[in-house]
């Protein structure tokens, strides 16, 4: 399904954040008023108007100081909680093998902010509906790479077919296991069966404050597994209601015509 | 079949029942992002990254008169195609959201020469004709008023040519060769103190 994906390199990273502007620049979201935090990372959360950012950690190791930093948003999975969660069916996956909220559909539910393993999903109180990363869908089927990748100075966010972006990924994380770290590994490849989000990572994925086993939860399983079918029978009682409703009314027409007939 | 007002409302009816019940089903998305690009039929401005010496080229979207978009020139040779947070967010030079988070073109930003009289507290209106004259005749005065031809040098009178009134700041926003010719305007005027916003 996913032809066309993003590599984040988390060790090319140098946390100039181009792709959080990029991002709000292209999708023309406002800006958030930001906090101190005692790090880089701004603003703390996301949120209906900021839907990617560069996450910045910091370590000290053994006298060494570690300061790690990757951009994180939505990692459009193919096995996706929030498509799972939504209750109308309003999250769906693109032909493009992203994952989009459809605006019309959406009630503002907020189950798929819940059950999102990555909690990225954010809520837009003022038209009560959830907004997240879009993988800038619009762009991608009018042959453009996404704002967020089209701007990254250092090619740490680099966009390509899947086959040539694993590959890009894999030489990469041999290079950095033979310089010094021992713990690189690809992230996102078989989390989540796949994501259009492929991290190389330079360390453990906890320390970049990324999940380290993200799945869908339990629960949003079991909700899924009830209420799946349920949207299929809805149609089928709304469908079977008519059909009696038009029959029921033809057989009323034909009592009346009769009874007028017998009058007459 | 005869149309009276009551099949008529039961017919409406079913049919907005039916035009619901596709909203149900594990239908597509109705409105597709993808139809839209937002910088369709706009037009292409080539400039330069405003913030910084590294002077990474930017194309500008432009309908009706305002910046719809602004990203990396990957033609340039400097940027190809990248941009850092400062340059992404360069559209907002042209325009600022209000309270409400739409546009509006940003009422800070200059457009016209302001000039500020000397012992005046306001800045006045004026045109670019009038604007650079004045900087030419002010050059002009200053550097034959303030000209040496020659200087001593370790006791020994050297030809010199200068004049030290006057400083000039070239720009990394112009090309190499636009560099050169202000350099050589520089030189030939008699300057001495001569710098660049990113000293290449």
């Amino acid at each position: 399904m996913k032809t066309q994906i993003c590599l984040i390199d988390a060790s090319k990273c140098i946390g100039c954040r181009g792709c959080q502007s990029a991002c709000k620049q292209w999708n023309q979201l406002p800006a958030v008023e930001t906090e101190f935090t005692g790090t880089y990372e701004n603003p703390p959360r996301y949120s209906c108007s900021t839907w990617t950012k560069v996450v910045f950690r910091e370590y000290r190791e053994n006298g060494r100081l570690q300061w790690l930093m990757s951009k994180q948003g939505c990692m459009h999975c193919t096995d996706a909680a929030c498509k799972l969660a939504c209750p109308t069916g309003a999250i769906y996956h693109t032909d493009e093998g992203t994952v989009t909220i459809d605006e019309i559909r959406c009630i503002g539910c907020n189950y798929c902010a819940a059950a999102c393993p990555f909690n990225v999903i954010g809520f837009d109180r003022f038209t009560n509906r959830a907004k997240k990363c879009t993988f800038c869908y619009d762009r991608l089927v009018n042959g453009m790479e996404p704002s967020c990748s089209a701007v990254c100075p250092t090619d740490s966010l680099v966009f390509g077919n899947e086959r040539e972006i694993i590959a890009k990924a894999q030489n990469r994380v041999d290079h950095l296991r033979k310089n010094g770290n021992p713990e690189a590994r690809i992230y996102g490849l078989d989390e989540v069966d796949g994501t259009a989000m492929l991290y190389v990572l330079a360390d453990k994925p906890e320390k970049y404050g990324l999940p380290a086993d993200p799945r869908v939860p339990f629960g949003t399983r079991v909700w899924n597994a009830i209420y799946g079918p349920l949207r299929f029978l809805v149609v089928i009682a709304v469908g079977f209601g008519l059909w009696a409703n038009i029959t029921k009314n033809r057989e009323l027409d034909r009592a009346k015509e009769e009874t007028q007939k017998g009058s007459e | 079949m005869e149309l009276t007002r009551r099949s008529f409302l039961k017919l409406a009816g079913v049919t907005a029942a039916a035009a619901s019940l596709t909203s149900v089903g594990y239908r597509k998305a109705a409105a597709d992002p993808g139809e839209r690009l937002r910088i369709r039929y706009t037009q292409e401005f080539h400039t330069i990254c405003t913030f910084c010496g590294v002077g990474c080229g930017i194309i500008c979207n432009v309908r009706d008169g305002v910046i719809v978009n602004a990203e990396g020139d990957p033609d340039h040779p400097v940027n190809e195609g990248t941009l850092c947070s400062k340059g992404s967010s360069i559209s907002n030079v042209s325009y600022t959201f209000d309270e409400k988070g739409k546009p509006r073109p940003n009422p800070k930003r200059l457009t016209d020469v302001l000039y500020r009289a000397p012992g005046s507290d306001s800045y006045e209106v004026k045109d670019w004709d009038w604007a650079l004259d004045k900087i030419a005749r002010r050059i002009k005065e200053s550097r034959d008023r303030t000209h040496e031809a020659t200087a001593m040098v370790d006791g020994e009178e050297v030809t010199v040519n200068r004049t030290k009134a006057i400083g000039w700041l070239g720009s990394a926003f112009c090309t190499g060769e636009e560099n050169y010719l202000f350099h050589k305007m520089a030189r030939a005027i008699g300057i001495v103190s001569m710098d660049h916003c990113a000293r290449l």
